[in-house]
């Protein structure tokens, strides 16, 4: 379903360059719980922004659904990204001016669907995400895990073919991340194809694979089931 | 700590980093203070070109004697020349003539004395004429003149060729004797000037008898002051004996209502220039909250945050008036041609040839400037200098509201509305206090009340977006709700922005509107006033209210009459004339004949007594203004000075006049013709036969009178738009100062924007991130800044009509004058105010839309 060939990321930093990705080839299939693991500056976060269309690469290719990538305008990349890609955030990045509803609604609402039509789709994806009394609250009145339930609501509305967190739970206390974590267990129960980004064994483990990048490569990669937790 | 390290260190480098705000708040002020010099040179200016003018005209004259604008009797001069303590006297015959060559050129011609002229000025001939022992000896033929290198230059005159020159008695040749260096009289009215024998002179523009003025020096040691004692006692009363200067003074009179008006108007750019300062210093202060925080936690007291916020609005305020006093002058270098032919048209002829700066133009510029800069950031700053060390630093939230909190807003509304209020009373009680009633006090209720306007500003945008919350927001989809809700996240300062489009576009209404009101209450007076069906003139139609027109002999209304077609035919003579030290217009009509078809609008009196002790009778009726001036009413009697001495006339009525709003005597010309002895008109007012066509009356008239002389005969109706233009052309500084304030109102915008963009960099990078295209990042922005201009447009629209109504009663034209709302205009503005925002959103869309996603979410 996401076909990464050799793709690769520099950034120029002064007069150095910095490889943030070399040549990396991977595949993800539909259904599948894929978790980055790697130390700080393994490239992790660089690898999710490629396959989101947050960023393009600098060599290689990367196909979503046989669809590249690479290569096409600012607007094609942006429109698979509110189409196709659900985004989950450390620091959730919800918009304080707008209600929990309002927020989960976003990404339509820029389809031009008035918000009218997509309240109550936004209501319900927000009951399945337990925040069913909040949908009139704003982002500063609700704790940091309601905020996250929030992002993933809205990164659902769009019924993405993937699911990308970066680092989720990075900004929760573990409590709270558990929950996190079995919310997008079960939405990948139900097919859902996640891509998680995190330094954390224990949060990688909730995932169907792990890969491990390291100083911008891939090193390791191994498929894990459910059962061993 | 060090407040020049902290500015150096600190300041400098946010000035280097924010280059956009930093130029916009420069460029504003730098705008404003332009706005100010530049009126107050060109003001200055054109009065000094008329001081020139008095002084290169006069000579060694210490004092004149002057009458009536038609001349006086020559006896006067034999009179001055006895008194004692006189050194010398001579005559001058002074008039208008238009150079028939070429492009048609109005120019003034003196007649003077060839035999004692020179005693008081001096004529230098260029070296051409180097044959010519004494250049004034030449001419004593009659058609001998002397012109200006200038003029020679600029026509391609040369010695000994003929010349036409439009006179009273038609179009004369004459021949050129001589060229004048440019001095003494030749650089009078820009060289375009000309000097003739006074006998001759007297003949070619049928002043027989009559001189215009003497100039007269005195012996050495004599006192001023009483040897004019003396020349007054000597000679009848109703003439003038006035130094040079005085007469400048005297213009400097006349000029004053309009030229207030400019630099009032003026004042509006740098109080709009006072709004982006407290913007620019607000934004700034919210950006680097964390810095403050930081320097307060490292020693840095209250006092010296608020001594380096001030000291960096001094270094930008300083820079931007400097450089505004430079773009003023070049500003003033350019237009002062125009309020040059504006006060031509208006007021007096005068030729402007270049701009005169005293150093008290900068420092007036440069003072404003820094004080409207730092009143403007003292508030910022003090809600600046309360930012706590710990909430700065932990970056818990602040309330933007500063200093003024909601309820001090209103508080502070209100006390500026009712200060606005107590002034505008006063000014209305006062009666005649010259301090209270003056329109610079009523101008300081017009600035109170916006600024107590302005302070509701936040409560208004607040109701303005609920409204398009409603209505509007979301059939806009996305981007109407983003851009509604973004707006009301940082009122205040967003309502900062809208008050200084508000400012602006009630200038603009203001100014429109009292155009508008003028030009209606014109047109219903001249509507009412001028009832021919053509309008015959000898000079072009704006000159209706000026000197410019050559008289025509007032009997070619019989020769008018005698076309076909022609109902009846009557003349129209008006002249300047002193009156208490004053210059008033003195207009004359054939009362019976003119009472026929037209009427006066009168305000007090009656208007058949008028038509009963007018004609040829020693009455008269005054307009609104001279009645005001001199405390005169129906019933009073009035002494006017004329060539035959002064005449006491009886006031029958006080009526609506704009042809001079210093004040008009209006008077039957038969009375005019014998106290003055003056057989010339201005106009002719002819009808035309029932059934005629105009057009070919127009131009028979045109065919059997207009062979000897340039003739202008108009249909009423251009004849009437012709002045309607000429308003319009007087009004055009007003214009061109609303679009000064526009355009820094504009600059407002940006800085807000740019400032939002910025904050909302991480925002924009969500919104990137979950789909949002570029286009639609910058309609959000384009949005917010079409719903500023909107907002500001509506509120500046309704304070542009109330303050416009001052600034008409301010103007004290006439009881008729009414307000009348200029809805066109209106319309207009509200376009504009959006169009002007959207046009200022355009960079700060720019800018939202190149947002890096990647970076804008990791951006803190």
């Amino acid at each position: 379903m996401i076909e990464i060939k050799n793709a690769g990321k520099t950034y120029r930093q002064g007069t150095s360059e910095i490889h943030a990705l070399r040549n990396v080839s991977l595949g993800i299939d539909r259904g599948e719980f894929l978790s980055i693991m790697g130390p700080s500056g393994s490239g992790k976060s660089t690898l999710l922004n490629l396959i989101g269309g947050l960023d393009q690469p600098t060599s290689g290719e990367i196909f979503i659904d046989g669809r590249a990538l690479h290569g096409i305008s600012d607007d094609e990349l942006t429109l698979i990204r509110r189409r196709r890609i659900g985004f989950i955030f450390q620091f959730f990045n919800l918009l304080p001016i707008l209600t929990a509803a309002e927020n989960v609604a976003l990404p339509l609402l820029l389809d031009g669907t008035p918000f009218s039509r997509l309240k109550s789709k936004a209501v319900t994806l927000l009951e399945q995400v337990g925040l069913g009394a909040r949908t009139e609250h704003r982002p500063e009145q609700l704790s940091g895990g309601e905020m996250q339930r929030v992002a993933i609501a809205r990164a659902l509305i769009t019924d993405p073919a993937v699911l990308l967190a970066d680092e989720p739970t990075g900004n929760l206390d573990s409590h709270t991340s558990e929950d996190i974590f079995i919310l997008l267990a079960n939405l990948n129960k139900k097919g859902q194809t996640i891509v998680m980004v995190t330094h954390d064994p224990k949060a990688a483990a909730y995932g169907t694979r792990i890969i491990t990048l390291k100083d911008g490569v891939l090193s390791g990669d191994s498929s894990h089931a459910m059962e061993g937790r | 700590m060090n407040l020049t390290n902290l500015l150096r260190q600190v300041s400098l480098r946010h000035i280097k980093y924010q280059k956009a705000q930093t130029l916009l708040a420069l460029a504003g002020i730098s705008l404003g203070v332009a706005a100010i010099v530049s009126i107050a040179i060109v003001n200055k200016s054109v009065l000094r070109s008329f001081e020139e003018s008095f002084q290169n005209a006069t000579g060694r004259a210490a004092l004149q004697v002057t009458g009536a604008q038609s001349g006086f009797p020559e006896e006067i001069l034999d009179k001055v020349r006895s008194v004692a303590g006189v050194e010398y006297a001579v005559p001058v015959v002074e008039t208008d003539g238009l150079l028939a060559a070429g492009k048609e050129r109005s120019i003034m011609i003196l007649g003077v004395d060839v035999l004692t002229d020179g005693q008081i000025r001096s004529y230098s001939l260029a070296q051409e004429n180097a044959d010519i022992p004494d250049p004034l000896l030449f001419l004593a033929r009659p058609d001998s003149i002397l012109i200006t290198r200038a003029m020679a230059e600029r026509e391609g005159i040369v010695i000994d060729q003929k010349i036409r020159v439009e006179t009273v008695l038609g179009t004369r040749t004459f021949r050129v004797r001589g060229i004048l260096n440019p001095e003494g009289p030749a650089k009078v009215m820009g060289g375009n000037l000309a000097v003739m024998d006074i006998y001759a002179a007297q003949m070619a523009f049928g002043k027989e008898g009559r001189i215009d003025r003497v100039d007269i020096s005195l012996m050495k040691g004599e006192e001023l002051e009483a040897v004019r004692g003396r020349i007054r006692a000597a000679i009848p009363q109703g003439y003038t004996v006035e130094t040079p200067a005085g007469r400048t003074r005297q213009i400097e009179g006349m000029l004053s209502k309009f030229q207030t008006g400019l630099n009032l108007i003026s004042i509006f750019a740098i109080v709009v220039g006072m709004y982006l300062i407290y913007n620019a210093v607000s934004i700034s202060i919210v950006q680097r909250r964390k810095e403050i925080g930081i320097l307060r936690a490292l020693g840095v007291t209250r006092g010296e945050i608020m001594r380096l916020f001030l000291a960096e609005t001094l270094v930008i305020s300083i820079v931007a008036s400097l450089l505004g006093v430079a773009i003023g002058i070049l500003f003033a270098g350019s237009i002062v041609g125009v309020l040059g032919k504006i006060v031509s048209i208006w007021y007096a002829r005068t030729a402007v040839t270049g701009i005169s700066v005293s150093w008290l133009h900068p420092v007036t510029g440069i003072a404003c400037g820094i004080a409207a800069s730092l009143a403007a950031a003292i508030f910022p700053v003090l809600a600046g200098s309360r930012i706590s060390p710990i909430s700065a630093i932990r970056s818990a939230p602040w309330s933007e509201e500063g200093f003024f909190t909601g309820k001090r807003l209103n508080r502070a509304a209100l006390f500026f509305i009712l200060l606005a209020a107590s002034v505008y009373a006063l000014y209305r009680f006062a009666g005649f206090s010259p301090l209270l009633r003056s329109s610079g006090f009523l101008f300081s209720s017009q600035i109170f009340f916006l600024l107590g306007l302005s302070l509701v500003t936040p409560a208004f945008l607040r109701g303005f977006l609920t409204l398009f919350h409603r209505l509007l927001a979301y059939r806009l989809g996305s981007t109407g709700m983003l851009a509604g809700l973004n707006l009301g996240k940082n009122i205040n300062r967003n309502a900062v922005a809208v008050a200084a489009i508000f400012f602006g576009i009630s200038v603009f209404v203001n100014s429109a509107g009292f155009v508008y009101s003028i030009k209606s209450s014109v047109t219903i007076w001249l509507d009412a006033v001028v009832r021919a069906d053509i309008i015959v003139s000898d000079g072009h139609p704006s000159s209706s209210t000026n000197a410019q027109t050559i008289p025509m002999p007032v009997d070619i209304w019989r020769d008018i009459e005698k076309v076909p077609g022609v109902r009846s035919a009557d003349p129209w003579r008006k002249l300047y004339m002193d009156y208490k030290g004053k210059r008033v217009l003195l207009s004359s009509v054939d009362m019976v004949r003119r009472g026929e078809y037209s009427h006066f609008m009168v305000v007090q009196g009656r208007e058949q007594e008028l038509r009963r002790l007018l004609p040829n009778k020693d009455n008269v009726v005054v307009s609104e203004p001279f009645a005001e001036q001199f405390g005169v009413k129906p019933g009073d009697f009035i002494t006017i000075p004329t060539p035959s001495g002064p005449v006491r006339c009886g006031v029958v009525a006080v009526v609506v006049d704009y042809l001079y709003d210093s004040g008009t005597i209006c008077m039957d010309i038969n009375t005019f013709q014998r106290h003055w002895g003056d057989r010339l008109a201005d106009h002719f007012s002819v009808r035309v036969k029932p059934g005629e066509d105009i057009s070919r009356v127009k131009d028979a008239i045109q065919r059997q009178l207009g062979t000897d002389r340039k003739l202008y005969v108009l249909p009423v109706r251009e004849f009437k738009e012709e002045i309607r233009k000429a308003m319009d052309q007087t009004f055009v500084f007003n214009y061109a100062l609303s679009i000064i304030t526009m355009t820094i109102a504009g600059f407002g915008i940006i800085i807000t924007l740019l400032a939002s963009v910025l904050e909302r960099t991480r925002e924009i990078g969500i919104l990137r991130s979950i789909g949002m295209l570029r286009w639609q990042v910058s309609a959000v922005v384009l949005l917010e800044s079409l719903l500023m201009g909107t907002a500001g447009g509506i509120l500046g629209c309704v304070a542009g009509i109330l303050t416009g109504r001052l600034t008409l009663e301010g103007a004290r034209y006439s009881s008729a004058v009414e307000y009348f709302i200029p809805a066109g205009t209106i319309v207009w503005a509200l376009f504009m105010a959006a169009g002007l925002a959207a046009v200022a959103g355009i960079y700060p869309a720019h800018r939202a839309a190149k947002t890096n996603v990647v970076e804008a979410l990791t951006y803190e």
